[in-house]
């Protein structure tokens, strides 16, 4: 209050430095600025400060005083929205349009469109300003505010076709950066489709075509995205000629895939993969190096002379096999890509680019290799994905891949693949058998993929089945047996194929027996496809019979959630996402295929069922295929491409949100996914600042903030969360360290101290994790335990440690899958103050205590554990009070306590009214001591809050 | 405004190359490099005819680059002559001819060229008992001379000579040098390679404004399919092999094929987990890998990025390998030296590895005529007489992986439609080869394009400048 009437009285007097007939100076401006920004200024004040701003704008001659007064001005609409009109009108009133600096010019026009963008009523404001006034500060001869002036045209609202022209005339600017930016322009002016006549399309589109030949790369490049765009539309107006005009852009395109400069050769992959109609030979062209485009029979390219001819097919010639074996990985990738929508245009030159992409699987860079899976998995999609003998070695050899991502995508094409030779099934099948060997974690998806390759080629597998029959069969003992994936993997196979299109498979019935026993594993790898119930019923009912089978199987409940390979417009995360969701309303669906008939084996199989539906609830199912996702990431993270990331984690928040969790014991699973992924996004956050500068790093306070931020989550995590199972445990534990080694690898970070004090207490929590072998620690893991072993040798010392030496243990983490047991339990509380509003407040007398009534209700809370309740006024430590909360004294169990407490409140200060923000914490007991923080009546260690804070308003009783 | 161009030598043939451009008044020698199929005089660049011109002011600018690797002779011990035909003849022009104006070369080139100079003339004088052209007084003289220049370093030679080297891929150091003179200008390639290995990046230049283009053209009619397919190929045979227990023998040379292959199988190793130890022999380690450590601006972007974390040249899986060894049990890969199995240590281990049928050989794409390679590449026998006395059996299987780290026809033209420069000459490459380049594809294009005889003048006046 006082302060508001100090500054109302003192207005005149706090801008003494300003006489009326002089231009402000910079210190003036400086202290306008404070004015500006603090919101509490008083409304007289501001408006005195707008006409000495506008003043000074008519007054100054000097161009920095002029640009940091528009600034202020700007600042002042866009912080104050009710007085953007007047700022607007101050602005444009002035006769700064007209000045003859063309910067300043610029200048205003800019924070006049600035304005206008915060505010919709001035919208139309800067619709009216006149387009002569564009037109002619772009023809000035000031050189560096032309391409600014272009690149910023649209928020003029300039009329398109003069833009257009305008643009298209400075493509022959002498600049080669304002050549770039009309260019761009012009990529701009295609995509809203205001221009519609097909001659100013061509002329357009020719002269961005003269423009691929230029000099400066930057140009180039532009030139190649306006080539596309230009020629795009240029083939959507010529309706008579399409095919000519696309194939001619086609080849246009084609021509500068040999540039010299990286970016124009992405540029011009990016583009080709856009093009959607182009003729069979050119495209069959672009897989050879030598010409062999025929001079005759080929209609598109009828009007050509035989010259023209040759010089297209040469500049066609071989593009996508340069593209493929670029030096560049970005190269690769792009062409990668583009071959997506290329390879469904022609059966035969999908069936030829396939020779190629299977070689890339030998590429050197992971990217690369998975954009060519992706680019295979669209062609099974579209069913044009036809696999050789000659590429079993190179495909079938990403099986055994080190990299899981690398697996999982052979795997993903597997599934729809279509192989035509009984051999090729095969050596697929023995592949994904040693792959099972080899990586048993893998276990599950191979076993799905197997389904469904039973189900694609159902005659050969029974070829197969019938030679490997005695591997099956239960061992002399009469045991099955049962550790065996191999025959739990040929027991899937077997199974799936009745399932095929081929009717007459004819599989010995015992078998469906024997895989009852696998029932628990075989479903759980199915579950995409079918639950526990629908498979027992079906291998019981197969079981029954000797075939060929006679029997219709019904599979009305699996089969909305198979992916089906002849829908082409599924990709692959879409599958995913569809398996996610039907998953919680699943349950109920089994009677459908329920027969009378069929009650014994079921029976049978009963206690396996409860046993297995009781493990694995369909939440933290779903959770986990989530959560999956969320571990895929990681090498997007490595390879810096944050926003993607960010994208990704956040379509797994949406998908989150779509699960509404009623019941109590999945509660725990869920709100622990999502505090997880948030941890993964902040995470993701703190290492852009660790990878290289050339993504772009928030300011160290920035990282710093993230790493707090991260500290308090993980802290929470770890903590208000109980019943963790080890490897759960394990990995809080993990990323805990990692966030330790993020503050170390900073040297700008101080406190060092601090970090290896919690890195040390972390270190022999997870020591003491892994003292059984039960859990297997991560190479990360190991990396840190020797790193702070060399630490504690040498004693604490901030100055003995090598920033370098942590950076390469962090490059040796990897965000590894949680898996969720769903055995964990969360730990909340409910606060509220009853009674208790800013208009109802507690009475208070200054200097005596007061009491606080609050109702309390707790979950999942042990008596054991050290609560308290905080209570803070002012956000001020010194007056921060804590009551600790017996848990003996109040009733109810673990599971739920639910009580009223009243909390006493001692320092009340002389005020007439006052707030104390309260919520409940737990005391970390696990955490290291904090020190600093010690105080004679509060907790020792760290604190989760528990609950959100709550207000309580006090009063002075009058 | 006038180029003349004079070709002293590799102006249709492979071999000494060099070649002296007048441009505006100002005379620069690109390449100064010696013939090895010659031993008499016609080993260098007939220097008379340059001296005669009577030069005011000239710059030399050899721009490193490899000849095929058939100049090596010798019988033991690694060997790093190759791109002698284009440096050989540097000492004999400045020591022993008496030039006396700057030379350029780029930082690897001058690291590796006394290396290179030295070791031949030691086979020469040594070995050979042959006269002495240069002494090794002269080598150390003549580089001191060299002034060493880094990519797309502009230098200002004197106030109207400009030239700029641009990276050329093809081997450590080599470089195409652009050069201007007033409003002149032009650029000469010497090798190149326009598509990228796994350890050197592609050439890489920018659109100039050029009056003539000199360009290598060794494989002028070649046009090279995927090297996916090859790489493919060779990893499937390493794997079938050492899973089958066998021993694989890779004879190589120091520089360029020995790294290209182990970083594919390196990598190959690393993604299939595979445990099979790989050796180098004693030798071919140690020099030849330093410098591409040291060197590693001047390699691939895969090389290069990684390099902070893992220098690619740092072989995890690579040990060095011991006599010792040879008849060790289990599969492994060994690299040896020579390339062709000539001689020395690869000869070594091929008498013990070939008589079984486990075992592999991967031989490189071109041995000369009599050495062990060569018989092994025309036609598989069975028997191999090494003298009178020692027979070998050959039963292991033979692989071929040729490696060619020269540009194509495909990649000439590219360049050539890239820089559009005014006028081409074709040099560095057999003369019917070169004259089917220019027949096929001088009609489509815009601009001259010709092959000159070795010691012929040309001159070229532009019209309209």
């Amino acid at each position: 209050m006082e302060d508001h009437v100090f500054l109302t009285c003192d207005h005149p007097l706090n801008l003494p430095t300003i006489s009326i007939n002089e231009p402000l100076s910079l210190e003036a401006l400086a202290s306008l600025r404070s004015l500006i920004i603090n919101p509490s200024t008083p409304a007289p004040t501001i408006s005195s400060v707008i006409e000495t701003l506008t003043r000074s704008l008519q007054l100054s001659r000097d161009p920095l005083a002029i640009h940091h007064t528009l600034k202020l001005l700007t600042d002042m609409a866009l912080r104050r929205p009710h007085l953007s009109g007047v700022v607007f009108d101050s602005v444009c009133s002035h006769s700064l349009l007209s000045t003859d600096s063309t910067r300043i010019a610029a200048e205003s026009l800019d924070a006049l469109a600035s304005i206008a963008e915060g505010s919709r009523v001035l919208a139309p404001g800067i619709e009216e300003l006149d387009d002569r006034l564009f037109a002619s500060l772009c023809f000035s001869p000031s050189r560096s505010v032309r391409p600014w002036l272009l690149r910023n045209a649209e928020r003029f609202g300039v009329q398109p076709h003069l833009l257009f022209s305008l643009f298209l005339g400075f493509t022959k600017d002498p600049y080669p950066y304002v050549r770039k930016v009309a260019l761009d322009g012009l990529v701009g002016l295609s995509k809203n489709g205001v221009i519609e006549d097909p001659d100013m399309i061509e002329g357009c589109y020719f002269r961005a075509v003269e423009l691929l030949n230029d000099m400066e790369d930057c140009v180039r490049s532009a030139a190649v995205r306006t080539v596309c765009a230009w020629g795009l539309m240029l083939v959507a107006c010529k309706s008579e000629a399409k095919a000519y005009w696309s194939d001619e852009v086609f080849v246009k395109l084609c021509s500068t895939v040999r540039d010299m400069s990286m970016e124009v050769r992405v540029e011009a992959f990016c583009a080709l993969g856009k093009i959607e109609m182009v003729s069979e030979e050119i495209l069959l062209q672009t897989l050879s190096k030598k010409v062999i485009v025929t001079k005759k029979g080929n209609k598109s390219l009828a009007q050509c002379s035989d010259e023209q001819l040759e010089t297209s097919g040469s500049s066609v010639a071989g593009a996508f096999m340069h593209g493929l074996e670029d030096e560049f990985h970005e190269v690769r990738k792009a062409a990668c890509h583009s071959l997506r929508t290329l390879t469904i245009l022609s059966a035969k030159f999908a069936g030829e680019a396939l020779n190629l992409l299977m070689d890339v699987l030998n590429d050197d860079s992971i990217l690369v290799r998975l954009q060519a899976f992706e680019t295979m998995h669209r062609m099974a999609t579209f069913d044009c994905l036809t696999v050789q003998e000659t590429h079993m070695h190179m495909f079938l050899g990403t099986l055994v891949d080190n990299d899981t991502l690398i697996r999982s995508s052979a795997r993903k094409i597997l599934k729809l693949a279509k192989l035509q030779k009984l051999k090729l099934v095969r050596l697929t099948i023995d592949a994904l058998l040693e792959n099972l060997e080899k990586h048993p974690q893998d276990e599950a998806d191979v076993l799905s993929v197997l389904f469904h390759i039973g189900r694609n080629h159902g005659k050969f597998v029974v070829h197969i089945i019938e030679e490997n029959f005695p591997q099956m069969e239960p061992m002399s003992n009469g045991k099955l047996g049962f550790d065996s994936v191999r025959v739990a993997a040929l027991l899937v196979l077997a199974i799936s194929a009745p399932l095929s299109h081929e009717r007459d498979c004819n599989i010995p019935p015992t078998i469906f027996s024997y895989a009852v026993t696998y029932l628990g594993r075989i479903s759980q790898a199915l579950s995409d496809v079918m639950n526990q119930n629908s498979l027992l019923e079906y291998l019981s009912q197969c079981s029954r019979s000797s075939g060929p089978y006679a029997i219709e199987f019904n599979f009305k409940v699996g089969e909305p959630c198979l992916p089906n390979a002849n829908v082409p417009t599924y990709t692959s995360n879409e599958i995913i996402g569809s398996i996610a969701m039907p998953l919680p309303q699943k349950t109920g669906g089994t009677s459908e295929i329920l027969s009378p008939t069929i009650n014994k084996p079921r029976e049978a199989g009963t206690s396996l069922v409860e046993y297995q539906l009781e493990v694995h609830d369909e939440v933290t199912k779903s959770m986990n295929v989530i959560l999956a996702k969320v571990k895929d990431i990681w090498p997007l993270v490595l390879s810096g491409f944050t926003n993607e990331v960010l994208r990704t984690l956040r379509s797994c928040r949406k998908e989150l949100a779509t699960f509404t969790s009623d019941s109590h014991a999945s509660a725990g699973v869920f709100s622990f996914t999502k505090q997880y992924i948030q941890i993964v996004k902040l995470l993701t956050k703190a290492w852009v600042n660790f990878l290289s500068s050339t993504h772009f790093p928030c300011g160290m306070g920035e990282l710093d903030l993230v790493l707090g931020k991260l500290d308090r989550r993980l802290r929470d995590l770890k903590s208000a969360f109980i019943r963790l199972s080890e490897e759960e445990e394990l990995h809080i534990l993990e990323l805990i360290l990692v966030t330790c080694m993020l503050r170390l690898s900073k040297v700008e970070i101080c406190c060092h101290l601090g970090t290896l004090r919690k890195l040390s207490s972390m270190m022999s929590q997870v020591e003491y994790l892994l003292r059984d072998g039960s859990v297997e620690p991560s190479g990360f893991i190991i990396e840190v335990g020797k790193l702070s072993s060399e630490f504690g040798s040498s004693s604490l010392n901030e100055a003995s440690f090598n920033p370098l030496l942590i950076r390469r243990v962090l490059e040796s983490f990897s965000l590894r899958q949680l898996v969720l047991c769903g055995r964990l339990k969360h730990i909340k509380a409910e606060l509220d103050i009853p009674d208790n509003e800013y208009e109802n407040p507690l009475w208070f007398v200054a200097g005596l205590p007061v009491g606080i009534p609050c109702h309390i209700t707790l979950h999942n809370i042990s008596a054991e554990s050290r609560l308290w309740l905080k209570m803070t006024v002012n956000e001020d430590n010194e007056s921060t009070q804590f009551v600790l909360l017996d848990l003996n004294h109040f009733g109810g169990c673990d599971d739920v306590r639910i009580f009223m407490f009243t909390a006493p409140f001692y320092k009340t200060p002389k005020a007439f009214s006052f707030t104390i923000r309260v919520c409940i914490c737990m005391e970390c007991l696990s955490e290291v001591e904090d020190v600093s923080s010690v105080k004679r009546w509060g907790p020792r260690h760290e604190l989760t809050y528990l609950c959100r804070e709550k207000d309580v308003y006090l009063s002075m009783v009058k | 405004m006038a180029i003349d161009s004079l070709v002293l030598g590799a102006g249709q043939e492979v071999g000494k190359s060099c070649v002296v451009v007048t441009i505006n008044g100002k005379r620069i020698m690109f390449d100064c490099g010696m013939h090895m199929g010659h031993l008499d005089h016609q080993r260098y660049p007939d220097f008379s005819l340059f001296l005669n011109l009577n030069p005011t002011r000239t710059s030399i600018t050899p721009s490193l680059a490899s000849s095929s690797p058939t100049c090596t002779k010798r019988k033991q011990k690694p060997t790093l002559i190759f791109h002698l035909d284009h440096v050989g003849a540097l000492p004999y022009f400045t020591e022993v001819c008496g030039y006396r104006g700057p030379i350029y070369m780029t930082y690897p080139t001058k690291a590796l060229a006394p290396i290179m100079l030295e070791d031949y003339r030691k086979v020469m004088v040594e070995r050979r008992g042959e006269e002495e052209q240069f002494s090794s007084d002269h080598i150390a003289e003549c580089m001191k001379k060299v002034i060493p220049v880094d990519l797309k370093q502009t230098v200002q030679v004197d106030k109207d000579l400009q030239i700029r080297a641009y990276y050329a891929g093809h081997v450590l150091g080599a470089a195409m040098f652009y050069a201007k003179v007033g409003d002149a200008a032009m650029v000469y390639t010497g090798d190149y390679n326009m598509t990228p290995d796994r350890h050197l990046g592609a050439a890489q230049i920018e659109r100039l404004n050029l009056d003539l283009l000199i360009s290598e053209s060794t494989y002028g009619t070649t046009i090279r399919d995927s090297k996916y397919a090859r790489e493919r190929e060779f990893l499937r045979a390493v794997h079938k092999c050492v899973a089958g227990g066998g021993k694989v023998l890779i004879p190589t040379f120091a520089l360029g094929r020995a790294q290209e292959l182990c970083i594919l199988l390196e990598d190959y190793w690393e993604r299939m987990n595979l445990e099979v130890p790989i050796y180098f022999s004693a030798g071919l380690t140690l020099q030849a890998n330093m410098y591409y450590k040291m060197l590693i601006s001047w390699t691939s972007q895969k090389v290069k990025e990684t390099y902070s974390t893992r220098n690619a040249f740092d072989f995890k899986n690579a040990h060095k390998f011991d006599r010792s060894m040879i008849d060790a049990p289990g599969p492994c890969v060994l690299f040896a030296t020579p390339g062709m199995i000539s001689g020395g240590f690869s000869l070594e281990v091929f008498k013990h590895w070939a008589p079984s049928e486990m075992n592999l050989v991967t031989l490189p794409g071109y041995c000369v005529a009599g050495t062990i390679g060569h018989k092994l590449m025309s036609g598989k026998p069975t028997k191999i007489d090494l003298d009178k006395d020692t027979q070998i059996d050959v039963r292991c299987q033979i692989h071929h992986l040729s490696f060619s780290p020269h540009t194509d026809a495909k990649g000439i033209m590219d360049l050539i439609k890239f820089l559009s420069p005014k006028n081409v000459i074709l040099v560095h490459g057999e003369k019917p080869k070169m004259a089917t380049l220019k027949e096929k594809y001088s009609p489509n294009w815009e601009f001259n394009v010709m092959t000159l005889q070795t010691m012929r003048l040309s001159q070229f006046l532009q019209p309209t400048m």
